[in-house]
């Protein structure tokens, strides 16, 4: 059993930034091989995964169950083309599975799912269970002397949930500091903006008041991430929230901020025009149909 | 059977490291010992049931054994999301523990009344339904329901219900003897309508007739291989039942009784598909729903002279 974690992989901000524009072609392909919407909320979070498996997140590659572990719960499970395909590029999963998603009896259904695929710590596509799930994790790790970390990967969209704000309750109760909710705040939810819906009010003065210690970055830059990532805990003894604004779609000039995005399936000649903007190809080959 | 819960649980805590205690906010002075002796083991999330199964299942996943509290009302309907997808769905370790199920509270309003919590339990893949009837049973019962590291669903009552024999000790997922009986008619039950029944029973034997009866503490598994027994040595079962025609015991007896293409007669007592609406003292409203210990003997008796 590995005694360190494999945890953060040197790469300069050009490198990442070349990983970024692979793993939105990647899931430009997924969606259309796997004839699956959601692909702005996928495209949104591209940045945030990367930073999050290449420089923060604990991992163990081959042993999914290892106690060190940080957890991680991404629970806007509907964005996953995203999770999966940085999970195939930082090695945790065969860049070739990446092929089946989708398909009958795939270890990454539509929707990510634990029974599925192992090495997650829950699955998702039911919003507003993230937050929740790792403040119970968080609780009893620290009841373990465990220093791993729990961090829920959130949709703007899902902090409608009054569910969210259940957890957010509980985590600054109990001084969760190892929490972290990471918010990829691209605006756009299903049938409408976020912030219609939310009266606009911020999500860092929301979290603020509930105690939590928040700072708002710009979701698709890698140094302010990589900054933001490298300061958790913000303060001791309060769970962290970073507010990531982003943009939903993108990359991709005709996805950008476009709420239709949350479920049109790319056509052929809009994958390749999306290749073309991104100067990036899929890190997998898409096996003989 | 909450002061036996509070104590059947205190006493499993002492030999299971890794149990905890969530509560939603309910229980005052009920689990103060559990507290002061396992204060990190015991949380009171608030008046927050969703998270109460969110820290339950998170607790689960890191190799923990939680044991939620809540009011039965509260404890299913509310957070059955929540249940459904991070407890029954990953089939981790939780014990989601209803208080006061059917009418206990049936003077605290429809809010209070838990007469579709068999139903929403049962309907979930991995769930076991555990519906003690007394206090020997709730000692008995849950550390088997622990043991069994699988989502499970466990009511108490309240305070005081009387304790009952029975010609078998309670062994999790058997249906259990409470009487034995010479009479053609057997009478299924679950949950503290076992007294009910049992007061039955006294009114028929004083009258020569001996039913057996059987409390089905644990409604999912159903026991169909003592059903399937029964159904030979009897001409009618009657179902008594302190819940909603829909889903409860009935219902899964119903549905084994149809697939097993059972001949024995069947009749149902227990409340109709409505709301209890009103303030109705918990006895009076088994009487005028028909389900109270003269209902249940009279309608054996009709049953003992048309079946022999």
């Amino acid at each position: 059993m590995a005694t360190s974690p494999d945890q953060s992989i040197a790469m300069s901000l050009d490198a990442m930034g070349q990983k970024a524009r692979e793993i939105r072609a990647t899931c430009v392909q997924l969606a259309f091989d796997g004839k699956q919407g959601h692909l702005n909320g996928a495209m949104s979070s591209v940045e945030l995964l990367i930073a999050l498996y290449y420089s923060f997140l604990r991992c163990y590659p081959g042993q999914i169950a290892h106690p060190g572990r940080d957890r991680f719960v991404f629970s806007k499970g509907h964005a996953c083309k995203s999770l999966y395909a940085v999970l195939a590029d930082r090695g945790l999963i065969p860049r070739e599975s990446l092929a089946t998603y989708a398909t009958n009896d795939s270890h990454l259904p539509s929707h990510p799912c634990k029974h599925a695929l192992p090495l997650l710590d829950a699955s998702s596509g039911s919003l507003g269970h993230g937050l929740g799930l790792v403040t119970g994790m968080a609780y009893a790790l620290r009841l373990d002397q465990n220093p791993a970390r729990c961090v829920a990967f959130l949709s703007d969209g899902e902090c409608n949930e009054g569910s969210t704000w259940e957890a957010a309750m509980f985590a600054a109760a109990h001084k969760l500091d190892s929490v972290l909710a990471v918010v990829d705040y691209n605006g756009v939810q299903s049938v409408g903006r976020t912030d219609d819906l939310t009266g606009g009010a911020s999500f860092e003065a929301k979290f603020r008041a509930f105690g939590w210690a928040t700072r708002s970055i710009n979701g698709h830059d890698f140094e302010q991430i990589l900054s933001a990532l490298a300061a958790v805990p913000f303060e001791k003894g309060h769970p962290t929230a970073i507010i990531a604004h982003t943009k939903a779609g993108a990359g991709v000039s005709f996805m950008e901020d476009q709420v239709l995005w949350h479920y049109r399936v790319p056509s052929r000649e809009q994958v390749e025009q999306a290749f073309a903007e991104l100067g990036a190809r899929p890190i997998y080959t898409r096996g003989p149909t | 059977m909450r002061r036996a819960f509070s104590q059947a649980l205190f006493e499993l805590a002492t030999h299971e490291g890794r149990l905890a205690f969530i509560t939603a906010d309910l229980g005052f002075q009920v689990f103060d010992d559990f507290e002061k002796r396992f204060p990190s083991r015991y949380v009171n999330v608030g008046v927050a049931e969703a998270q109460g199964i969110y820290v339950a299942a998170g607790m689960a996943a890191e190799g923990w054994l939680p044991i939620t509290y809540s009011i039965a009302s509260f404890a299913t309907g509310r957070p059955l999301e929540q249940i459904r997808f991070c407890v029954s769905y990953p089939a981790l370790p939780v014990t989601l523990v209803g208080a006061g199920r059917g009418y206990t509270y049936s003077t605290s309003g429809v809010s209070h009344h838990a007469v579709d919590d068999i139903a929403l339990m049962s309907a979930l893949p991995n769930m076991r339904v555990v519906i003690p009837g007394d206090p020997g049973e709730i000692a008995q019962l849950l550390p088997q329901v622990v043991a069994s590291r699988g989502p499970s669903y466990f009511t108490v009552g309240r305070f005081g219900e009387p304790r009952f024999d029975a010609e078998e000790q309670a062994i999790l997922d058997k249906a259990r003897l409470l009487r034995g009986g010479k009479t053609p008619v057997a009478i299924f039950t679950t949950g503290e309508m076992a007294n009910e029944v049992l007061a039955a029973h006294r009114l028929l034997t004083a009258q020569g007739i001996e039913p057996r009866i059987y409390q089905l503490h644990t409604v999912k598994p159903l026991d169909t291989a003592t059903l399937e027994w029964v159904a030979t040595e009897v001409a009618a079962m009657v179902i008594v039942e302190e819940h909603l025609p829909n889903g409860g015991l009935w219902s899964a007896i119903a549905s084994w009784h149809a697939a097993a293409n059972s001949t024995v007669k069947m009749k149902r007592l227990g409340p109709p598909d409505r709301y209890a609406l009103g303030t109705v003292e918990h006895g009076e409203l088994r009487r005028r729903l028909g389900y109270d210990a003269q209902s249940i003997a009279d309608t054996c008796r009709t049953l003992c002279q048309t079946c022999t």
